[in-house]
């Protein structure tokens, strides 16, 4: 039995969940009180985005919809359209990364923001498609330059944290 | 590589599937959806208990740099608020439980008559694109999907997701959220001015931009509704103030029963009573950043131009989603559309949504809102 709880935690998908849910009460308590400019700041979508950055398209997918789906069990939005979102910005951040020729910190905060920044416009597009009114207009470009911005500073250790998260089982031994 | 690419599109593939059957099943209602979000919110809620303890300081920090010169402004602003208000509260519930009283003499339902629920404002949403709260009330309480929401200062939302111990509330200001309203049109200053000793008896009639002006054998009245005459059993003949774009007709081509114009029929008021009109239409929010707006108020000339500061309160009805006579908020923006449209007004909200604390839930479920059995 504790064998198999070891196995679980080992699992780098598992360890992501715990990392998220911590990254998700930081985001229910402390960031959503903190709202520069009125923008509530999404490190949700931060931590898919440094997903992709750390570990490559593919990985950044499916952590990007697993953070994803773990935003939408606190959101009043359709469940998985998170998930759905989250899953395209931590892919795009993978690919972003895989075009650059000998990344930097800086390439990786600028990849970081603007994933993030992409995840804000698409979330509220994949809204109305939903079916939501009134939320797609100027404001968008707003929040997404806000959070992309705010993203960008917290870039760098968010994408250690991934790093670690989703190693391979027999590195973290 | 074509096995690591198929595997690739097989996984995006799956992703994306997954996806789509969850949005589905959440927008039909499934019961598996509320169940998984019931359960994590269950695991959920002691982790986020002990992260807002420990990050209360940096919270306390940010707001402390960030708002302490709003802070203090609004106090002052509340010291001069709270002063001004004292006297008038006193009169106002008076008035209020008369007219609870009245209604309940009549037979007629009354906001005093609906059981209600207090509860605590614990949490927004961390979404930009959503307005909603979180109370620590729920299913245990009685609540229901659709009750209206009511802090001290009027109508902040309504219920949309119920817990066992909590529950979500949609703000007035979200772009889904839509009310029935009455438009309560505020009466003209009345006047009443003395003729002098010696003053000639007879009918002069004064034309103003605005009001109707009878002068009668002793006492002058002004009123604020078109055609009608205080303490007059048999309206006298009086001229209105013509509407924009209208063609003024000369006073003595005027005829019996011309809409704006004069009019002889027999119509009583009432001495003193400066009835306040009503006219309805539907509350929509428009987001955080933009006030809400009153849609479909029909420009009727016996209504009148709407003015700025008009209260806006709930319109009541069946299908309506609040009980009548809740406080809305007023008129502070008026938006004239041509032709048969009517205005559009913005609505400056009684309760301020961002500073929410303790909320009343009443016990009303809007039949609209009533799940019919299969």
């Amino acid at each position: 039995m504790i064998q198999r709880v070891l196995l679980f935690a080992e699992n780098r998908y598992a360890r992501l969940v715990l990392v998220g849910l911590m990254v998700l009460s930081l985001q229910t308590t402390v960031f959503n009180d903190m709202r520069p400019f009125g923008v509530c700041l999404q490190v949700m979508v931060l931590l898919a985005a440094s997903a992709g950055l750390a570990r490559g398209s593919d990985v950044g997918a499916i952590a990007g919809f697993i953070i994803g789906l773990l935003y939408d069990l606190v959101l009043t939005t359709p469940m998985g359209l998170c998930a759905a979102v989250f899953a395209i910005v931590g892919y795009l951040a993978g690919v972003g990364q895989s075009l650059v020729y000998e990344p930097t910190w800086w390439t990786r905060m600028l990849l970081g923001s603007t994933a993030s920044a992409i995840g804000m416009i698409l979330l509220p597009i994949a809204s109305t498609v939903t079916g939501a009114t009134g939320i797609l207009n100027v404001r968008v470009l707003f929040v997404a330059l806000i959070v992309g911005l705010f993203n960008a500073v917290l870039s760098i250790p968010a994408e250690r944290l991934c790093r670690w998260a989703l190693t391979e089982p027999a590195a973290v031994r | 590589m074509a096995d690591l690419s198929f595997t690739r599109r097989r996984a995006i593939l799956l992703l994306s599937l997954t996806s789509v059957i969850l949005i589905t099943m959440d927008l039909r209602g499934s019961s598996v959806i509320n169940f998984a979000r019931s359960t994590f919110g269950v695991v959920f809620r002691p982790i986020e208990s002990a992260t807002k303890v420990v990050t209360r300081p940096i919270g306390n920090a940010w707001n402390g740099m960030t708002h302490y010169n709003d802070v203090v402004k609004e106090n002052h602003r509340l010291n001069d608020l709270v002063a001004f208000s004292e006297g008038s509260t006193i009169s106002a519930i008076a008035s209020v439980r008369e007219a609870q009283e009245l209604l309940s003499l009549n037979g007629l339902p009354t906001l005093a008559g609906i059981a209600s629920c207090t509860a605590q404002v614990v949490g927004q949403s961390p979404s930009n694109f959503t307005q909603t709260v979180e109370i620590n009330r729920g299913s245990e309480c009685g609540l229901k999907v659709g009750m209206p929401v009511l802090n001290a200062a009027g109508m902040i939302g309504k219920i949309t997701d119920v817990y066992n111990k909590r529950s979500v509330v949609m703000l007035l200001t979200d772009p889904g959220y839509s009310l029935a309203v009455k438009v309560v049109n505020i009466p003209a200053p009345t006047t009443t001015t003395t003729a002098a000793p010696g003053t000639p008896v007879g009918d002069i009639t004064t034309t103003t931009s605005t009001t109707t002006t009878t002068t009668l054998p002793r006492v002058t009245t002004t009123t604020g509704i078109p055609g009608f005459v205080p303490g007059a059993t048999i309206a006298t003949s009086s001229t209105l103030a013509p509407l924009p774009g209208e063609v003024t007709v000369p006073v003595g081509d005027v005829g019996p029963n011309q809409p704006g114009k004069s009019t002889s029929s027999e119509i009583t008021v009432p001495p003193g009573l400066d009835v306040p009109l009503r006219e309805t239409g539907a509350l929509e929010g428009r987001g955080i950043s933009r006030t809400p707006i009153v849609r479909f108020v029909e420009n009727q000339p016996r209504f009148g131009a709407v003015r700025i500061g008009s209260p806006i309160i709930s319109a009541g009805g069946a299908t309506s989603l609040a009980p009548p006579d809740i406080v809305i908020g007023s008129v502070s923006r008026i938006v004239n559309r041509t032709g048969t449209l009517g205005p559009i007004l913005e609505v400056t909200l009684a309760a301020n949504l961002k500073n929410l604390n303790f909320v009343r839930i009443l016990l009303y479920q809007p039949s609209s809102e009533r799940v019919v059995a299969p």
